[in-house]
């Protein structure tokens, strides 16, 4: 099993920075997502540790090996770094069965002929498809398709899993269960993993770590909670869950809601000028009697386990998930009165 | 709701028909003159043509030359669609666009070319050959099997490039990076999963040139008969010429086999790419992953280069060259070179009627067929009328037969026979280039067509818009492009088209191709190049029209 470095990492297609000076560690064994919107550098960072693009500048190593470095000019081909990669299209070859699928990196390194059998066996066992070594994956759902690349990827025992948008082309139900699956078997193998993806809930749900990037620059990195509750800047606050921005003023050492004087924080972080207050919808406590904040409910969205309300306070208009499904207690036109928990201050732009 | 169907109805019936009379009818005529005399089975004209050796010997140089052409086309594309698909050559855009560009240039133009170059008396190679190493005799004749072979793979290797490499292009690169990271070094890549899965692609790209090089007459005629090496197209225009009834029937015989070698080739490579379904899910369009030259970067270049050099440049400079030489028996030198051959030509009413003439038919048969094909590719795409596709299928099939089957087929019906007659007048000429060339134009339409979505004609006719209304407002100019495109694609094979036209024409219908043929064969090698020099010229105006309207997808 493998540690993986990545220092100073910059990637250059011509004036464009896709991938803004990257660090980061993983741990031996440690499941790191990298989390972003499209084109924010995260699919371009993982093919610069797999080896199919070429880091402009900075270090990358997998293990004790250096495998990319423009100083010394190392550049180890993606052949010779022992990891394991699935991508977002599964690339199975359609030409061979599951079992030539999952066995060719054996077949590569020559493993004799029983004990690649006996292991490709042993791999589709694992993944659930121990029966479907002589199919051809267009036999095969994409689900399936799915566990045989992933099956492909454990089954040399390689030091690191690579994990492009693994889940982003099956439907959400099986997206659930390959989640679990996914885990398991890192459980099970104790691989490195990093493991890419748009999805924050997937990202959320997976990982010891989660990588936040934008426009090819490392946002935040932290253990899920932290990005969740302590997000480091406006752009992770928007990306992870759902929140209100609401514009915020500085009053001597007071921040104040624009145009509101009925409730006020204490500013820590010594702040100036327009601010933006951020609270999460779900962090807010409505009631009818009395709050931070009085305000009219103008829409309710009924949701099944929650409503989702919209709330004006003095022209802000809050949006506020309460739990049950009691959608007529806080009928529209109503006067409501809102708490703030967990209430984030950032820097106006 | 009714005038809708009615409409289309009708208009789509139309278009069935004058498909079925004019590509269907002749092609049941040939076959039924080939094996039928006074109303019984007779194969006599089979066992005729077949015992004499000159005609077996033709059958056999046809299998062997296009079966040489398509292995060497295929050994030769294959890396040169790599190099320029997918690694960092530099220029690989103009490499593309010179390797693709025989395919527009006349294959006779291209054997006219090479005559003058390797021809063994005077041409340009063997005499700068001959001087450079002191040579008695020359080292290369053209008029042989190999000479044969050599020009036919320049000009129809391009068939294969360009299948190739759209296949390597439509390739999800990440199937071969998945290979990679299993271990696998570039090359062993390229072994274990390139190949095999572009195999049947590759299969489909070699076929196209078998196909190609069997049916061709303008080379075999110019470069192989006059060294007697006959091939089955060659026989064919010669039991013609024969004027007799035994001759034509002979000719059906020769011409029968063809079609059924062609066609059945057509239909193998047909089901085989339908059979293995190679088709997965792709996801984001990951960049191709380019591979890096390094130290082979010059070596690539060098290669690529001279090839391009082989196939294009030197050819064409060639006939340009001659174009402008005052003086065929004096030596090569700038006092040599002028405008003066060139005179005589574009002030000819006789050449320049020849040209007139094949402009016109293009524009006619460009413009009917953009028509018909915007109705067939309609019916095949957008409806789903119970038989949408027959009409397709025919266009397709029409494509598919040598022009020199579709040329005898149409002289054995439209003379006369059978109501209507067209023998000797621009019609059956026009009729001809539309049978040959209408599939490319429905290909081109029907791929537009269907990426405009269903709902868009919906929207119109909740406005109120008829069938025809809709397509007016709606699809044509939502098409615009393509139907260009589509134009232009009948327009220019039309334009300098010789099988067919020299089959076809009457005294008052020659066209530039036969024209340009009939200099060749007078030894004139001077007007001859005069006048190939001026198809290039259009055919590349045309292609510059065609890339800017389709923006650089679709090209001759």
């Amino acid at each position: 099993m493998a540690e993986v470095r990545i220092e100073h990492v910059f990637k250059r297609f011509g004036a464009v920075t896709a991938v803004d000076d990257f660090n980061l560690v993983v741990k031996d064994g440690e499941f790191v997502s990298i989390l972003g919107p499209s084109g924010c550098g995260k699919t371009t960072t993982l093919r610069m540790i797999a080896g199919f693009e070429r880091a402009t500048e900075g270090t990358i190593s997998i293990g004790e090996h250096v495998v990319s470095s423009s100083e010394a000019g190392t550049f180890v081909p993606p052949e010779d770094r022992d990891i394991g990669m699935v991508f977002q299209s599964y690339a199975v070859w359609p030409h061979m069965t599951v079992a030539e699928n999952v066995g060719y990196p054996l077949k590569i390194k020559k493993v004799p002929k029983e004990e690649r059998e006996r292991r490709v066996q042993a791999m589709l066992d694992l993944v659930h498809l121990g029966e479907y070594g002589k199919r051809y994956p267009n036999q095969l759902s994409g689900g399936q398709q799915q566990r045989v690349s992933l099956a492909r990827a454990l089954v040399a025992e390689p030091g690191l899993l690579l994990l492009d948008e693994p889940l982003s082309n099956l439907d959400a139900k099986l997206r659930e269960s390959m989640r679990f699956e996914i885990l398991e078997i890192q459980k099970k193998t104790g691989i490195t993993v990093v493991y890419v993806t748009h999805d924050q809930s997937e990202a959320m749900a997976m990982s010891d770590r989660v990588v936040v990037m934008s426009m090819g620059v490392v946002q935040q990195i932290g253990a899920p909670h932290e990005i969740y509750t302590s997000p480091a800047n406006k752009m992770v606050a928007d990306f992870i869950g759902l929140i209100n921005f609401l514009d915020g003023e500085v009053k001597g050492d007071r921040i104040f809601l624009v145009g509101n004087d009925s409730h006020s924080w204490a500013n820590k972080n010594g702040l100036e000028g327009e601010v933006t207050v951020a609270v999460r919808p779900e962090s807010i406590t409505m009631s009818a009697d009395g709050g931070e904040f009085r305000g009219v409910v103008t829409h309710r969205f009924y949701l099944g386990d929650s409503v989702d309300f919209r709330v004006d306070v003095n022209g802000h208009i809050v949006r506020v998930i309460k739990k049950g499904s009691d959608i007529e207690a806080f009928p529209d036109g109503s006067t409501v009165y809102l708490d703030f928990d967990q209430v984030m201050f950032f820097k106006r732009n | 709701m009714r005038s809708r169907i009615n409409s289309k109805t009708i208009v789509i019936s139309v278009s069935v028909l004058l498909l079925l009379y004019f590509v269907v009818f002749p092609m049941i005529i040939l076959l039924y003159d080939s094996i039928m005399l006074d109303g019984h089975v007779n194969f006599q004209n089979y066992a005729n043509v077949y015992s004499q050796d000159v005609n077996w010997k033709a059958l056999t140089n046809t299998v062997q030359l296009s079966l040489v052409v398509m292995i060497v086309s295929v050994i030769i594309t294959f890396p040169l669609a790599w190099l320029v698909g997918r690694t960092d050559l530099p220029g690989k855009k103009g490499f593309r666009t010179l390797l693709v560009s025989s395919y527009m240039i006349p294959p006779y133009v291209g054997a006219i070319a090479w005559v003058q170059l390797l021809n063994p008396s005077v041409g340009y190679i063997n005499s700068i050959l001959r001087w450079l190493f002191g040579l008695e005799t020359a080292p290369f004749d053209i008029y042989t099997f190999w000479g044969l072979a050599w020009v036919l793979t320049l000009f129809y290797s391009p068939f294969a490039f360009i299948t190739i490499s759209r296949a390597m292009e439509k390739m999800d690169p990440t199937l071969e990076e998945a290979a990679r990271v299993a271990g696998a070094s570039p090359l062993r890549t390229v072994l274990d999963v390139t190949l095999p899965l572009m195999a049947p692609s590759i299969l489909a790209g070699g076929l196209l040139v078998f196909i190609a090089a069997g049916s061709c007459f303008g080379i075999p005629s110019i470069v192989g008969m006059p060294g007697n090496v006959e091939v089955m197209t060659t026989r064919i225009v010669t039991y013609i010429y024969m004027g007799d009834d035994a001759g034509v029937r002979d000719s059906t015989a020769l011409a029968a086999s063809l079609m059924f070698i062609a066609n059945a080739l057509l239909f193998g490579m047909t089901w085989m790419m339908g059979r293995k379904d190679y088709t997965t899910i792709s996801g984001k369009s990951t960049r191709p992953n380019i591979v890096e030259l390094g130290k082979w970067k010059i070596p690539a270049v060098l290669g690529v280069s001279l090839y391009g050099a082989i196939a294009v440049v030197i050819p064409l400079g060639s006939i340009v060259m001659t174009s402008f030489i005052k003086s065929m028996s004096k030596d090569i030198g700038f006092d040599n070179f002028s405008f003066e051959p060139w005179i005589p030509v574009v002030t000819s009413a006789q050449y320049m009627e020849s040209v007139w003439n094949s402009v016109v038919y293009g524009v006619v048969a460009a413009t009917i067929g953009t028509a018909l094909a915007l109705f067939v590719a309609y019916l095949a795409v957008k409806t789903n009328i119970k038989g949408r596709s027959l009409p397709d299928l025919l266009t397709v099939i029409g494509g598919s037969t040598p022009s020199i089957v579709i040329a005898l087929a149409l002289i054995i019906t439209f003379s006369g026979n059978f109501g209507l007659n067209l023998y000797s007048t621009m019609w059956i000429i026009i009729v001809s280039y539309l049978v040959k060339y209408l599939t490319m134009s429905v290909r081109t339409i029907a791929a537009a067509l269907s990426q405009v979505h269903i709902s868009l004609e919906e929207a119109a006719q909740n406005a109120g818009a008829n069938w025809l209304r809709v397509c007016k407002d709606i699809i044509i100019p939502l098409i615009a492009p393509s139907v260009v495109a589509g134009w232009f694609l009948i327009f220019m094979p039309s334009f300098y088209e010789l099988t067919m036209s020299l089959l076809l024409y009457g005294s008052d219908s020659k066209t530039i191709g036969v024209l340009l043929y009939e200099l060749q064969t007078y030894a004139d090698t001077q007007n001859a190049s005069v006048l190939s020099v001026i198809i290039l010229a259009i055919v590349l105006i045309g292609n510059l029209i065609l890339n800017k309207v389709s923006k650089g997808n679709v090209g001759i």
